[in-house]
């Protein structure tokens, strides 16, 4: 088909409104990328606002020949949002209504702009939360959260976002408007809802979600210990979870990102450990003391220097305000930074950081971890000047190191940010050609014409039915695999 | 009726290639705790996975366990427990991993534990087109791909043979008590309000029963909270949850599933069930088939939710699925000589 951008801007700005179509060489320029590092280009920017506006954007993009990029508050690590070519980005921070609340039924419906945060603070007086809680929570939206299967340091006990979505009104990319799951436990057929949650955007455009109302906890005790060493502090997370507790969020900072988010939060950590844990337990009074006695004997038995109790929710805030703004607060450090994301067996952290650190030194670069120990997703964060020559070829280099380690350890390569672009070619260290295969065929069948975030989260070669890609084969890097336009 | 008894998932393979080859329609059998979920279904051969029963993995400070799907529910309770850890599908001991994977099977504690198919981190499922495919991780958290194990979750055997599975396991409760008491849904609305981090609250037509899991102390803490609301007539620590399970001797069991508040909605005027609180789950024992599970679906759909049967005969019902095209093209995509019993998901 001809792609035909004048008559799909025309057609959407009689559809929508001239004010909410974008075409002017600076905004397209804005929405060409997201919070990675990867940059693309669009061709027109459009803010729906309803519903039916989102099933118009969709159907003018599809009768004009332009692929839809669907796209929240654009905090996305992985270049999901990034549009490619002559695409529609379809922005959703318009769509911040909420729409119900339904404490009876544990449920809220919301638009998919809404906020994290302002969905979790307009929950608190009905006395319940939304449980993922990204570090981008400020920013980032319901609909990204969703698309991405978000996670955050509270998912360790609460699980991640797709154990938090009931239903979604999804745009599919036909433009026919499907509810996917339920208000009810089960649905009728198979659970769409669970490939579209995590889907990253290629499978429609999410236009409301139904999200399962989490109780707020009667008590709630954050403490933050901290070690001389990086093996004694992950040492206590294997422990705490060895003995059966599960608490609400454990995250470890080591201590570039310790003094980092100290400068900047003035949060009182302790600048000269090798790294901190931050532990949050959560339940009934008697089960928080519980718990806690479990946890604190555990740092004991690994040599913890300090142990610090916030003592009132101010405290509390302290805390984690350092630990959430933490990757922010690496602009200290050098003015770019490349976040990683790979989950690998709990047992596994220490050997995996020695080797995060190994790869940093080898290649001249600084590293520092703040991540989610207790669900063993890391977070190795580059910090670099890339207009220094010489130096993004070497932060490449080591990415891929650091992925390829995380694999070999029988990880993942995304726990909680997606695969987007900056991953897609690495997803063969994971999965063989069957297995790609048998993805991309779920693609396919809510998406028979490719209209959808072209390009992300599968390798060029995976096809429904269509063997291409063989495991094993040379990964080669994102950059070089880009089409014409996008650079890194 | 052809028997089929792979003990390999090579073997697995081979056998499904087979069917293909030779039109030969499989119906995909574990335990066959759960077989009477699905819409009835004409096949030639049983596919029985009970030989694919090996554990593959376990480390207990993991807490994941990989296990091929044929391995018995009371096998892997064994194993966990040596952990201190369980997978909580409360399945018959007899019922696989697999099986209860598939039928999408509700644990009666799913306000605490969530769905099962939550647990699935990762699965080898063999197509209905007989191919090895692999999706997932074994991690807790992964956003790497599709989850085609999460597709194949609730799935009744259409889409492919699970062969194999990592399991998102809990530690055991160290200690656990049903209390009983006096009173209808609306009490047990109150008690899920009043004891937020209860395992299950279960109304029945003779009572309600609150099922508290978790540390000693906190245990005590929430009988204290629920007795604050009404006194408990009867109290055991340990013990099966539920105690009694009348609706299981009706010949006809359907599954309600509706939004918590719409159970009384659908309930009314039926004499055998439990419900869930807070869950909206409700298991409904019905005479037969005919007349009973009608009227219960009618008043069900107007609900807004499905009563598939889960015992006796009756099928999934006629609920439209959404997005038909998409469910379609997912089932041709994965099965498309339809070999995997044809006919016996919701219709598309």
């Amino acid at each position: 088909m001809v792609t035909d951008v004048e008559a799909a801007r025309r057609a959407l700005e009689e559809a929508l409104g001239t004010p909410e179509v974008l075409s002017d060489p600076l905004a397209l320029r804005l929405y060409a990328r997201d919070a990675s590092m990867v940059e693309g280009g669009c061709a027109l920017v459009v803010f729906p606002r309803s519903v039916d506006d989102v099933a118009a954007c969709v159907r003018i993009a599809a009768e004009h020949g332009l692929p839809v990029v669907p796209r929240g508050s654009g905090t996305g690590l992985a270049g999901g949002s990034t549009p490619l070519g002559d695409s529609l980005v379809v922005v959703t921070t318009k769509m911040t209504r909420i729409l119900e609340i339904r404490p009876e039924d544990r449920l809220a419906w919301v638009e998919p702009g809404v906020p994290n945060l302002d969905l979790a603070n307009t929950l608190r007086p009905h006395g319940f939360t939304f449980a993922p809680d990204p570090s981008s929570q400020q920013t980032s939206s319901i609909g990204g959260n969703v698309s991405t299967n978000a996670g955050g340091p509270h998912c360790l006990a609460y699980g991640v976002t797709s154990n938090h979505v009931l239903a979604l009104d999804v745009v599919l990319p036909d433009g026919s408007l499907e509810r996917l799951g339920s208000e009810a436990p089960q649905a009728a057929g198979y659970d769409l809802r669970s490939v579209v949650v995590g889907g990253e955007g290629t499978l429609g455009v999410v236009a409301a979600v139904c999200v399962r109302l989490t109780p707020l906890p009667a008590a709630v005790r954050t403490s933050l210990f901290d070690f001389e060493t990086v093996e004694d502090c992950a040492a206590t997370v294997t422990d705490v979870i060895a003995s059966g507790v599960v608490p609400a969020a454990v995250e470890m900072m080591d201590r570039g990102i310790v003094v980092a988010a100290e400068r900047f939060a003035h949060a009182g950590y302790p600048t000269d450990a090798a790294a901190i844990l931050i532990v949050e337990v959560d339940g009934t009074s008697a089960s928080v003391e519980a718990q806690s006695r479990v946890v604190e004997a555990a740092a004991r038995a690994n040599r913890v220097r300090h142990v610090r109790v916030a003592a009132d929710e101010a405290e509390r805030a302290l805390i984690w305000k350092g630990r959430k703004s933490a990757f922010g607060a690496v602009a200290q450090i050098a003015p770019h930074y490349h976040l990683h994301d790979c989950v690998v067996p709990r047992t596994k952290l220490v050997e995996v950081l020695t080797g995060v650190y190994a790869i940093a030194k080898r290649h001249d670069l600084i590293v520092t971890n703040v991540f989610h120990a207790g669900d063993g997703n890391l977070h190795p964060l580059l910090s670099f000047d890339r207009r220094k020559p010489g130096t993004l070829e070497r932060v490449l280099a080591a990415s891929e190191e650091i992925v390829r380690l995380c694999v070999d350890a029988g990880g993942a390569l995304s726990g909680e940010h997606g695969i987007g672009l900056e991953k897609r070619d690495f997803m063969p260290l994971m999965f063989s050609a069957e297995d790609l295969s048998a993805q991309a065929c779920v693609r396919t069948a809510f998406d028979p014409d490719g209209r959808m975030n072209p390009s992300k989260v599968l390798p060029d070669g995976a096809r429904c039915g269509d063997f291409a890609v063989a495991r094993g084969d040379d990964v080669s890097r994102v950059a070089e695999e880009l089409p014409e336009g996008a650079w890194i | 009726m052809d028997l089929i008894h792979p003990s390999s998932k090579a073997d697995l393979v081979e056998a499904v290639r087979e069917a293909n080859l030779t039109a030969t329609r499989l119906l995909v059998v574990g335990g066959r705790r759960h077989i009477d979920r699905g819409n009835p279904s004409e096949v030639d051969a049983e596919l029985w996975t009970t030989q694919l029963d090996r554990l593959v993995s376990y480390e207990p400070s993991e807490m994941i366990a990989v296990v091929e799907a044929g391995m018995r529910i009371g096998t892997l309770d064994r194993l966990l427990a040596e952990g201190g850890q369980e997978w909580p599908s409360d399945a018959p001991e007899d019922a696989t991993v697999g099986g209860v994977i598939a039928s999408g099977a509700s644990s009666a504690r799913r306000l605490r534990m969530g769905p099962l198919r939550d647990t699935v981190l990762e699965a080898e499922v063999v197509t209905g087109d007989g191919r090895l495919v692999r999706s997932g991780a074994r991690t807790v958290k992964n956003v790497t791909g599709y989850d085609l194990h999460k597709l194949v979750a609730g799935s009744l055997g259409t889409l492919g043979v699970i062969a194999q599975v990592a399991l998102k396991v809990r530690p055991l409760p160290r200690a656990r008590r049903t209390l009983r008491f006096e009173g209808d849904l609306g009490l047990a609305r109150t008690l899920v309000d009043a004891v937020p981090s209860a395992a299950a609250v279960l109304a029945t037509p003779g009572g309600v029963e609150l099922r508290q899991e978790g540390w000693p102390e906190e245990v005590e803490e929430e009988t204290g909270l629920a007795s604050s609301i009404s006194t408990p007539v009867a109290a055991a620590d340990d013990g099966p949850f539920p105690s009694s399970a009348p609706w299981d001797a009706k010949p006809v069991v359907a599954e309600v599933a509706v939004a918590p508040s719409r159970l009384d909605a659908a309930l009314t005027g039926e004499a055998t069930w439990g419900a869930l609180a807070g869950v909206g789950i409700a298991w409904v024992g019905l005479g037969d088939a005919d007349g009973g599970l009608d009227g219960l679906r009618e008043r069900v759909r107007a609900a807004g939710g499905i009563a598939p049967a889960v015992k006796g005969p009756g099928g999934l019902g006629d609920e439209p699925v959404a997005a038909a095209g998409v469910h379609r093209r997912i089932k041709e995509a994965f099965d498309p000589n339809e070999t995997l019993a044809p006919g016996r998901g919701w219709a598309a």
